[in-house]
């Protein structure tokens, strides 16, 4: 009896303790939808300042500007001003936001965004979402880019704006002039080379060949694993497992024929030259296209006006820039997993892409002010008018389909799986350094001929190590 | 009388041969001092601005597009208005660091007092930890005195830090005759009027030594205003400069080369002093 009632005590103890522990964690969620809510009455604050954090495009285009002083008139009858944020586009929220420094609306990519969110501490504001004007028109896959599910309750914490996604950027009066007979196989009018890997890889060697090395045909830094992710997504590897893809302890660069995306970055680091085992070519890429000794790359859209302003500063006129410098969607790769045998035919590339949007601060004192900022600025004419001048792709299914183009794919890649959202965690951050350095290695091994990662078997290593490196910087060394 | 001959032959040879070695050595070290230093210029005059359009080493063609843009394109990068804050925040933290480290090289030398032998040891080690050490801890402090993105948390960091690097001006008080001080004093001089009327007027040469060290840390520090200036408009050059997008190399260059003008300007004029001002500073009585 007298060891019976401390066991009991005890036993009890636990209990409430449990209880209370969950009780604390259904408050936590319930403080944080409401705390959105409460914010978000739907009465406007009167006479505020909303200060605005845009990329550096939109206030170099002028696209800012206009954006702002469109709102203002709007929105003069109850005092609010919406001004440039004036800080570094990349400006941490975490850092200044706590302290009243941060701005209250802020444009950035998905996993910036929701990194926010992804700690004990939520930095940006779940949005009403269903209340804004776009919410009907943008394709579920860039709502999920910003959902996030604490303790089983679902909160969106972003409002879509544009879909990111890597594109071929080619010089079109560089086609061989024969392109048409000996270039266009199935006939399509399409040239072979920006239609699969295979054919711009043979194109390469023969640029390369022709002109003796001094000009190239497709180059890329192969160590951005944004754009090299791709290959190994395409042959069935993945970031991380689980339903919603946000399982950190399922690293799968590996997975299914993972490896046989460093097989291709292999062979494409044979066209090229060592300054793709590290950032020179992401960062020449403009002027050496302009200069016609590349004849293409892949980046995102959002930089066409870059490769433009070089060849007007090269000394082309921006009708010629704009008819010849042509962004298209990257090729197919071949089935094969080998640049050298199409045989089995091919498969799309999928890509590794994002969703830049806004997000509105926890840290803001005018809220409601804030969502209408975002419902105005993400309206169909404000996006419609960026599209204009950025040359983005808009998230807006209504406006991307009016646009057509490109517009129209990127958004049907999004719907399909083709372009892989980037995982909103924050272990996000730790991917990029292993991987990273895998790619350099395998682009050194090609073209230094130390030929370590010939086979397979070396392949298959290789990217399994980057996962097991990849899975210890997030769970074993605490980097999450 | 030959082997003599010879041997102030061999002399003057080898005496020639030394000079002649010497000016190698100098001229190899003056080059690699001094190439990177024409290549920046040279970078700054690129017409088209990119460093991966130079032809080799140098820019393909030249012109003056650089600075032009520099002072005129200021939409995105507002150079002007970043050399202004740079030189609002240079020249307030020169007036007060160097009155501050005068004053603090003044007591530590003439005055005796309790602690004084403490508090020399103590700022001598703290001098020797380097200052971003404490970056966090000052981030957290300017938030507590709402600091952050204003010049006047800037220029109270540097003033307040500048003290810390009181030897040299000790060591130039400790040279100044102690007699004169007790001279003034036998005429009722009061410690500010022989501070003021006798001592100063004798130390010119630390004093310009003291405001161009205040006046060039601030000038060409990065880590202290990257964290403090959130507002694009208040940046300082170092700054703004590393903000600048991938393609402006030239303009980068130009604006660095821009900046160094004033400090190189001072540093003529005013060598004289400093040179004075640091040897006399070196030697202890």
């Amino acid at each position: 009896m007298k060891k019976t009632l401390p066991a009991i005590i005890a036993h009890a103890a636990v209990i409430l303790a449990l209880i209370l522990l969950m009780g604390f964690l259904g408050v936590i969620a319930a403080g944080v939808a409401a705390e959105g809510s409460e914010k978000f009455t739907g009465e406007l604050e009167r006479n505020v300042t909303l200060r605005i954090l845009e990329n550096d495009t939109a206030k170099e285009q002028g696209y800012l500007k206009e954006l702002l002083e469109a709102f203002n008139k709007e929105y003069a009858g109850y005092g609010i001003v919406a001004v440039d944020a004036n800080m570094d586009q990349y400006t941490d929220l975490e850092m200044g936001g706590p302290y009243g420094y941060g701005p209250d609306v802020l444009y950035q990519a998905n996993d910036a965004l929701m990194k926010y969110v992804d700690g004990t501490r939520k930095h940006i504001l779940p949005v009403p979402v269903e209340k804004l004007d776009c919410y009907a028109h943008v394709d579920d896959n860039a709502w999920d880019a910003y959902k996030v599910t604490i303790d089983t309750q679902e909160f969106v914490c972003g409002v879509p704006v544009n879909i990111q996604q890597p594109l071929l950027y080619y010089r079109k009066d560089l086609l061989p002039e024969n392109w048409e007979t000996e270039w266009d196989d199935d006939r399509n009018g399409v040239p072979d080379m920006i239609e699969n890997w295979c054919d711009l890889y043979r194109y390469s060697q023969l640029i390369r060949q022709q002109s003796a090395g001094s000009k190239y045909g497709y180059m890329k830094s192969l160590n951005d694993g944004y754009f090299a992710s791709g290959y190994f997504f395409s042959y069935g590897g993945y970031v991380f497992g689980g339903e919603d893809g946000k399982d950190t302890t399922d690293v799968g660069f590996s997975k299914n024929d993972g490896y046989l995306g460093g097989k291709i970055i292999r062979q494409l680091a044979s066209v090229m030259n060592l300054e793709c085992t590290e950032d020179t070519i992401t960062k020449n890429s403009y002027s050496r296209m302009a200069q016609g000794a590349y004849f293409a790359t892949m980046t995102t859209p959002d930089v066409y006006t870059m490769f433009l302003k070089e060849m007007v500063l090269a000394g082309y006129t921006e009708e010629y820039a704009k008819e010849n410098l042509v962004m298209t969607s990257v090729p197919k790769l071949p089935v094969s997993g080998d640049l050298e045998d199409e045989s089995q035919g091919f498969r799309e590339m999928t890509v590794m892409g994002g969703v830049n949007g806004y997000a509105i601060s926890s840290y803001t004192k005018a809220p409601n002010a804030a969502l209408a900022f975002v419902n105005f600025a993400t309206s169909y004419n404000m996006i419609n008018r960026r599209a204009e001048l950025l040359g983005i792709s808009p998230a807006r299914g209504d406006l991307a389909e009016t646009l057509g183009g490109l517009n129209a794919t990127i958004n049907e890649n999004l719907a399909d799986g083709t372009i892989y959202v980037m995982p909103s965690v924050r272990a996000l951050a730790q991917v990029w350094t292993p991987l990273q350095t895998y790619c350099a290695v395998l682009a050194d091994d090609a073209l230094t001929g130390k030929n370590a990662y010939v086979t397979d078997d070396a392949l298959k290593k290789g990217i399994a190590n980057v996962d097991s490196q990849i899975y210890a910087a997030i769970h074993t060394l605490g980097g999450a | 009388m030959n082997q003599a001959k010879m041997k102030v032959a061999k002399a003057k040879t080898q005496k020639v041969l030394n000079i002649l070695i010497t000016y190698c050595i100098l001229v190899v070290v003056a080059f690699v001092f001094f190439f990177p230093c024409m290549w920046l210029v040279l970078a700054s005059f690129s017409k088209s601005g990119s460093i991966y359009s130079f032809d080799g080493f140098f820019p393909a063609e030249y012109g003056f597009d650089a600075f032009r843009t520099l002072f005129t394109d200021t939409v995105m990068y507002d150079y002007p208005k970043w050399f202004l804050n740079t030189l609002f925040i240079a020249s307030m933290s020169c007036i007060i660091g160097t009155v501050l480290t005068i004053l603090t090289a003044y007591c530590m030398s003439r005055f005796r007092f309790k602690s004084r032998k403490a508090m020399m040891k103590t700022t001598l080690v703290l001098g020797m930890f380097p200052s971003f050490m404490g970056t966090i801890a000052v981030y957290l402090m300017m938030t507590q005195f709402n600091l952050i993105n204003q010049h006047w948390g800037l220029i109270l960091i540097y003033s307040a830090q500048a003290p810390m690097g009181y030897m040299v001006q000790k060591g130039f008080f400790d040279t100044i005759p102690y007699s004169i001080d007790e001279a003034a004093r036998i005429d009722g001089a009061s410690n500010f009027t022989v501070f003021v009327k006798f001592i100063l007027p004798l130390s010119k040469p630390i004093l310009v030594y003291t405001a161009l060290t205040a006046f060039t840390w601030p000038w060409s520090d990065f880590i202290l205003p990257k964290m403090l200036l959130i507002d694009k408009n208040l940046y300082t050059v170092a700054v703004g400069l590393m903000s600048l997008g991938e393609t402006e190399f030239a303009r980068f260059a130009a604006g660095s080369i821009f900046i160094a003008i004033p400090i190189i300007v001072l540093y003529f004029c005013l060598v004289k002093y400093m040179i004075n001002g640091m040897a006399a500073g070196a030697v202890k009585e």
